[in-house]
């Protein structure tokens, strides 16, 4: 026995000592400088000044960074709905035994694999443009001149325009998680419940949604984290300066730690790190509520 | 006993290897919170990793350049032909890493804090010296001494030593100005044969073209809000306008007099009908280069930008913002800049580093970046600018007071986004003078 522990230490330490190096260290070091006020991210701990809970307060009190949270609150509802909803759906139908399966997974799953730079290129100089869109060619050819006419960049609808391209993106992705979820249930269940006289609708309902918790657990986990994270996104649908419809807190915190725009603003890395101390709660607490909702193993198949 | 030995051996031998082995992100850890320098960061110092630092680094002999040019940009395709020749000439080895204008702006001071070899860098000249004034190494000795200012731009060597607190630290290149664009060809079809230097002639200029058939004024969300700085600037300077938006002090008059000239421009439809959907760059791409707008305020970069959609015949014209009643600046103030080279204080090749600015900064370099990036020459003997700008040249030397970036209006980056999101819309004409007031103080609560 004596020996094992030697050895238990011995085995465990290389994997401790890395894991506090680059990952228990930085969660100290940043929720520390949360409650500094330091000008370059890297400044020596010497010059950082003490400042309390006023990176917080500031945070609280600047409408901007209540906008951020604001978009990023809604991109996680409204665009969680939406792309749950439709990957959900897709997972579905592409499991029900539907020919070119492997088609139809490919296309929405496609993407993915496309540069998000490229993606956002297309949705807002082209799809989304004023001028030659494609949302416009389609409204002038169905005579639907509310389509025609929308203004999907300006400022008052470039969030939803954002979104739409987002969700679009992000489908494919969860309808693969889905849809592995799904595969992994036995088909005897629905034999069964076919002989039984279920319909496709009642058997989704009560066979396919329930075995599918933990998945959707997974999903909601991730599409969790990637929302708190948003950030290519945002700054590919305002380039140079940021934009109200679609700052997010991580976009914000950049701003404070490398300065905004082509301007010289003020910088403080604290700032940075306060946002990225409110965000992790935020995943924190999701997960959370996430694991209160979901409880594992409550079926086993 | 002798299992055991042999165990621990072995434990201790795995240990010390998975260490090693990690020796390099080891290294980096204190840089993991500065998410750009981890992997250029180590490469630079240990001479294990020898993909961009060759051999000669370890000699002591290279030169390390950090340039904020993608490698595919036609600037640095043009230095990196300079850099050649250069070494060629000297024997100088220079290892240039293009890092790009995101590379540098996160990646180089956590680099400079963490000790990188690196002995020159460029960028804007406002963040060198405002951002990273404190790692810079004071020219003013290697200036005299090398004669560099003979043949210097007199304004921007002035502009670089006012940003540098009272010294130079800094060595300007690719000289941009920051002014209204134009279409000749449409005002000359609008019958406009001088360029507006007031407020009133604006006003008649933008009737005349619009009478023509043309949209005068587009404009992109990546610069509207310079519009609302320098009119701000124009009436009560560019110093008060920053206070005003720092401030949120709102209630200065002149913000008022700045939206009610911008609802009067809207009101009379002077402005492109999907202004308020100009994602940039679709404003200076399908309006102004296609030819359907005839003025865009934006920097003397802009002819470069969209030469392939606007043709080799577009015929640029240029002229500063125009000068308003009662107003305390003139034609004569605008933002204008340049990037510039400085020296790590570090720096234990300075010498050479400054050979190496004033080899990229003079006569053939400087003719060569000029010409492949349709940018201004630095160097005062290379006269001749790229036909592109020829009418940027007057307007050039006329500027005597120098704005910062966007004049002012993006002084404060808590503001920035909600300036432009109501300034776009009192453009658009769905938000009149009293509402972009309103909506500002609002934001200010």
């Amino acid at each position: 026995m004596k020996k094992n522990k030697t050895m238990i230490v011995v085995f465990l330490a290389p994997a401790v000592i890395m894991f506090s190096l680059i990952f228990v260290y930085p969660i100290v070091r940043t929720v520390l400088m949360s409650f500094f006020k330091i000008e370059g991210v890297t400044d020596a701990m010497s010059k950082w000044q003490f400042s309390g809970l006023a990176n917080y307060i500031k945070l609280f009190n600047t409408e901007l960074f209540r906008i951020s949270m604001w978009n990023i609150f809604r991109i996680w509802l409204v665009g969680g709905l939406i792309v749950m909803g439709l990957a959900l759906l897709f997972a579905a139908i592409l499991t029900s035994g539907i020919r070119f399966k492997n088609v139809f997974r490919a296309i929405i799953y496609m993407p993915n694999v496309v540069s998000a730079v490229a993606l956002a290129t297309m949705w807002l100089q082209y799809v989304f443009s004023p001028k030659f869109g494609l949302f416009k060619t389609i409204g002038k050819a169905l005579h639907w001149e509310w389509l025609e006419k929308f203004q999907w960049l300006d400022p008052s609808h470039l969030f939803t325009a954002l979104l739409v391209a987002y969700c679009f993106g992000m489908v494919g992705y969860h309808m693969l998680i889905f849809a592995s979820g799904i595969e992994r249930i036995g088909t005897e269940y629905y034999e069964a419940a076919t002989l039984d006289g279920a319909n496709r609708l009642q058997q989704f309902r009560y066979i396919t949604l329930p075995l599918l918790k933990g998945v959707t657990k997974t999903n909601i986990t991730m599409w969790s984290i990637s929302s708190a994270g948003f950030f290519l996104w945002s700054q590919l649908f305002s380039m140079v300066v940021s934009n109200t419809q679609t700052i997010t807190p991580v976009v914000y915190m950049y701003q404070n730690i490398f300065g905004a725009g082509n301007s010289m603003t003020e910088r403080n890395a604290g700032i940075g790190a306060a946002v990225g101390v409110l965000l992790s709660v935020c995943v924190v607490l999701i997960f959370v509520v996430c694991n209160k909702l979901f409880k594992d193993n409550d079926i086993e198949f | 006993m002798k299992k055991k030995m042999l165990s621990a051996l072995l434990c201790a031998a795995m240990v010390a290897a998975t260490l090693t082995g990690c020796g390099g992100s080891g290294d980096s850890a204190p840089a993991a919170e500065a998410p750009a320098a981890t992997e250029e960061a180590p490469a630079a110092e240990a001479p294990a990793a020898t993909e961009e630092a060759p051999a000669a680094e370890a000699t002591g002999d290279t030169l390390v350049y950090w340039s904020m040019w993608d490698a595919a940009e036609p600037q640095a395709q043009a230095i990196s032909q300079s850099i050649e020749k250069f070494t060629a000439e000297t024997g100088i080895a220079v290892d240039v890493q293009f890092k790009g204008r995101t590379g540098i702006r996160e990646g180089l001071q956590p680099a400079l804090d963490a000790g990188t070899n690196i002995d020159l860098f460029d960028e804007d000249i406002d963040r060198v010296n405002t951002t990273w004034g404190s790692y810079l190494l004071d020219l003013e000795d290697l200036a005299k001494a090398n004669d560099y200012e003979a043949t210097a731009n007199a304004g921007l060597m002035a502009a670089c030593r006012e940003v540098g607190g009272g010294t130079l630290k800094s060595i300007p290149y690719q000289p941009n100005v920051f002014a209204y664009f134009y279409n000749v060809a449409i005002f000359e079809e609008a019958g406009v044969t001088a360029v507006p230097t007031t407020w009133d002639e604006f006003l008649d200029t933008c009737q005349k073209i619009k009478d023509a058939g043309y949209t005068p004024i587009t404009n992109d969300n990546a610069y509207i809000s310079s519009l609302f700085g320098y009119h701000m600037s124009r009436l009560i300077g560019e110093a008060a306008t920053e206070e005003v938006v720092k401030n949120g002090d709102w209630d200065n008059e002149a913000v008022l007099k700045t939206a009610q000239a911008y609802e009067e421009l809207a009101s009379k439809g002077y402005f492109s009908e999907t202004i308020e959907s100009n994602q940039w760059p679709a404003g200076q791409n399908t309006e102004l280069a296609m030819g359907t707008a005839a003025m865009y305020l934006n920097g003397s970069w802009l002819p470069n930008e969209v030469k392939d959609i606007a043709g080799e015949d577009f015929n640029w014209g240029c002229f500063s913002y125009p000068a308003v009643e009662g107003g305390v600046d003139g034609t004569e103030a605008s933002n204008y800049g340049a990037q510039v080279f400085a020296i790590n204080a570090k720096s234990q090749k300075a010498e050479q580093a400054f050979q190496l600015i004033t080899y990229l900064t003079k006569g053939e370099a400087d003719a060569l970046l000029s010409e492949m990036s349709v940018g201004i020459p630095a160097d005062s003997n290379n006269a001749e600018w790229p036909a592109l700008l020829n009418n940027v040249k007057p307007v050039m030397d006329s500027l005597t007071t120098r704005y910062p970036w966007g004049a002012g209006a993006e002084a404060n980056a808590d503001m920035t986004p909600i300036i432009i999101e109501n300034f776009t819309k009192l453009c658009g004409g769905s938000l009149d003078a009293q509402g972009f007031v309103d909506a500002l103080k609002a934001a200010g609560n």
